[in-house]
């Protein structure tokens, strides 16, 4: 079958246009429709009037000067020059993964999502344990805890409403939060299972995890679209590796703190599973199941004001040893 | 220096049930998207093959490790062996049409492979990887614009693809579609054999009825609507061949996948510019093998009444429209663009 030649102006344009885009898949940079070419250059121009305007008065100040003043001197004959060094290439847009500790940010301001509310109860049991209320009740603890190690917090709900997950991460991203932990309590179709874990963004392909990530997914308020636009910049994201430490501090924290009062937790690990209120953050996230209400023993300690004390301290002390990590301080450090 | 090794452009789709493939030397073949390995060593003697592709792995399935690498058009992310798969599915598909994987070097291949309209970049790139050293250069294209390349209907017209694991959608404007042109649903094909079988699990409990004989169940009988001719199949029933008849559990599944395909439909349409509303009604076109279903043409048109009206054409061969569309993609191209792409 030979070439064809009679390609029409239409097809032509889109060919070029497909090239165009699968040059950019090989070379891994982000695609234009992802990259804020328009907006950037509006913004690249009002910039460049701010400071063009007083940089050409300053200029005829200058060439007023310069009559006066006599030129520097050149350099001597002979004297090499340094070449100013070749700026880098900076693709826009590339999407290679930065590693977390180029950017060493401090953590001020932490974001805390109590899991569930108002017409979402969560998991829940005959004896009128209810998710919505107990990780409502942990995050209160937690917030007081972090604000008094001087921590500023944000909680996305403060009572008991229903908040779409699109709406908690826009939440925490208006404020400025520098982190974002999402307080669940877990249900474990084995019910003699008991433990903690905590999860940061990232996919899967262990089928509990998707069903329990689609169980969280419900009503998050996103279209297909937008979820893809968001996906495919996590990919390119420092934030995973930095949740990744974020959750791998967290889950620390709580097996070892818990573990000294109720001996037989297990620790279920840190894993990336695709949680939507992850996704709509735009700071290190974690989701973290602090407890399971499907086994008896864990919900009558969960129905102990001290057991959710204990567990919003072990939350605290994670967020602490990440934060102190982050500012490049040991724990230890800071204590002394 | 101009490289002067033959070219062969090949046009993929890569589908979660079938997989075809059209090539510039006149060749077309289509597989049922299998992999399988044996299981032990009484299996290889038995089978005298390290790997089994297609049909042959689908027939030999209990002494294989059986895989369908594809999930809702995609590969399944980060299993080896599914990777594993998916290149040999295409290096069986590209020996079909005379590429051999021994010459490595021999023929220039040059490639379009559909993807489903919403598969992330981190799926294409997975496609890239798997297809990497197998061809020259590559191409990776949304499957509904594969389609409207290839009928021609690349202006005020919408692509509904049925596949076996998504459904996807298109409006074409006669520019690349955007994200806001296409959607996927996961309602496709096997959603529709998930719920044939619960069905005729829960009419007829007796009977002893696996997913494979529901999808070929199926492939005949599917229907939405009436029918004149009832849908009569036999299964296993306490181990003896006996006669079911399923029209209704078809004809209940089979019309499960409507309200989510009418919805975006009409949801696709209210979005196109109201000056062209009317003419991408009247050029709506059903591809892909679940486009087969008895009746639904007429009842998408029928649907259509609601805003106005439209004409559905569904694709009479839609085993090859996919990959038929990447191949006329593959010879439009320009050699220097396909330069550009060589990885």
């Amino acid at each position: 079958m030979p070439k064809r030649k009679d390609v029409s102006p239409l097809k032509r344009r889109l060919l070029r246009e497909l090239v165009r885009e699968n040059v950019d898949l090989k070379d891994n940079r982000l695609p234009r429709s992802l990259r804020p070419g328009a907006h950037r250059l509006r913004t690249t121009l009002r910039v460049l009037a701010l400071v063009l305007f007083p940089a050409v008065l300053l200029g005829s100040t200058q060439l007023i000067t310069s009559l006066q003043t006599p030129p520097p001197p050149a350099p001597p004959a002979g004297v090499a020059v340094p070449a100013r060094p070749a700026p880098p290439d900076r693709r826009f847009g590339a999407p290679e993964p930065i590693h977390a500790d180029v950017l060493p940010l401090a953590v001020h301001r932490v974001a805390i999502d109590p899991g569930h509310g108002g017409t979402d109860f969560g998991a829940h049991i005959p004896q009128g344990l209810r998710e919505k209320d107990l990780t409502l009740d942990i995050s209160n603890r937690l917030a007081r805890l972090l604000a008094a190690d001087g921590f500023e917090t944000v909680l996305t709900r403060k009572g008991d409403q229903h908040l779409s997950l699109a709406e908690r991460g826009a939440r925490a991203s208006q404020e400025r939060a520098d982190v974002f932990v999402s307080i669940h309590v877990n249900w474990i179709e084995d019910r003699g299972s008991r433990g903690v874990e905590t999860y940061y963004l990232g996919s899967t392909l262990d089928p509990f995890l998707n069903r329990l990530a689609a169980e969280e997914n419900r009503g998050s308020g996103y279209s297909m679209a937008e979820m893809r636009r968001l996906l495919d910049r996590i990919y390119a994201d420092v934030r995973q590796e930095s949740s990744r430490k974020l959750a791998s501090t967290v889950q620390s924290s709580l097996y070892h703190s818990l573990r000294e009062v109720n001996p037989v937790l297990e620790d279920r690990g840190v894993k990336a599973a695709p949680f939507i209120v992850l996704l709509t953050t735009e700071m290190p996230a974690i989701l973290a199941e602090v407890s399971c209400l499907s086994n008896d023993q864990e919900a009558e300690m969960l129905a102990k004001p001290l057991y959710r004390q204990f567990i919003a301290e072990a939350l605290a002390a994670g967020v602490r040893s990440y934060a102190d990590a982050v500012a490049g301080t040991s724990p230890a450090e800071k204590g002394s | 220096m101009s490289d002067k090794r033959e070219v062969l452009h090949v046009g993929i789709d890569l589908g979660t049930s079938r997989s075809s493939i059209s090539a510039s030397n006149g060749q077309r073949h289509v597989i049922e998207s299998y992999v399988g390995w044996p299981l032990d060593m009484v299996a290889r003697k038995v089978l005298k093959k390290p790997v089994l592709i297609g049909r042959d792995a689908l027939e030999n399935r209990t002494m294989l490790d059986l895989h369908r690498p594809l999930e809702q058009g995609l590969i399944k992310e980060g299993s080896e062996k599914d990777e594993a798969a998916v290149r040999e599915l295409l290096w069986h598909l590209l020996s079909l049409v005379g590429v051999k994987r021994e010459e490595r070097g021999g023929t220039r291949v040059h490639a379009v492979v559909g993807v489903p309209a919403e598969a992330l970049r981190v799926n294409k790139q997975h496609v890239r990887k798997a297809l990497s050293g197998a061809v020259e250069s590559l191409m990776i294209v949304s499957e509904p614009f594969a389609v409207a390349y290839g009928m021609e209907a690349l202006v005020h017209s919408m692509i509904i693809d049925l596949g076996a694991g998504t459904t996807d959608f298109c409006v074409m404007n006669g520019r690349l579609p955007t994200e806001e042109d296409q959607r996927t649903l996961p309602q496709a094909g096997d959603w529709i054999d998930d719920q044939l079988l619960r069905h005729v699990n829960t009419r007829h409990p007796q009977a002893s009825v696996s997913i494979h004989m529901v999808r070929a169940w199926k492939e005949e009988g599917s229907f939405v609507g009436q029918t004149k001719t009832p849908v009569l199949v036999t299964a296993p029933v306490n181990g003896k061949p006996t006669e079911l008849d399923i029209t209704n559990e078809m004809r209940q599944a089979c019309e499960g996948i409507l309200p989510p395909i009418v919805e975006s439909m009409l949801d696709l349409l209210s979005k196109v510019q109201p000056d062209y509303q009317e003419r991408v009604r009247n050029n709506v076109v059903v591809s892909g093998g679940t486009g087969l279903i008895r009746g639904l043409g007429p009842r998408l048109e029928q649907e259509l009444q609601a805003v106005g009206g439209g004409k559905v054409r569904v694709v009479k061969d839609p085993v090859f429209v996919g990959s038929d569309g990447g191949l006329a993609i593959a010879l439009d191209a320009p050699e220097d663009d396909w330069e550009r792409l060589s990885s």
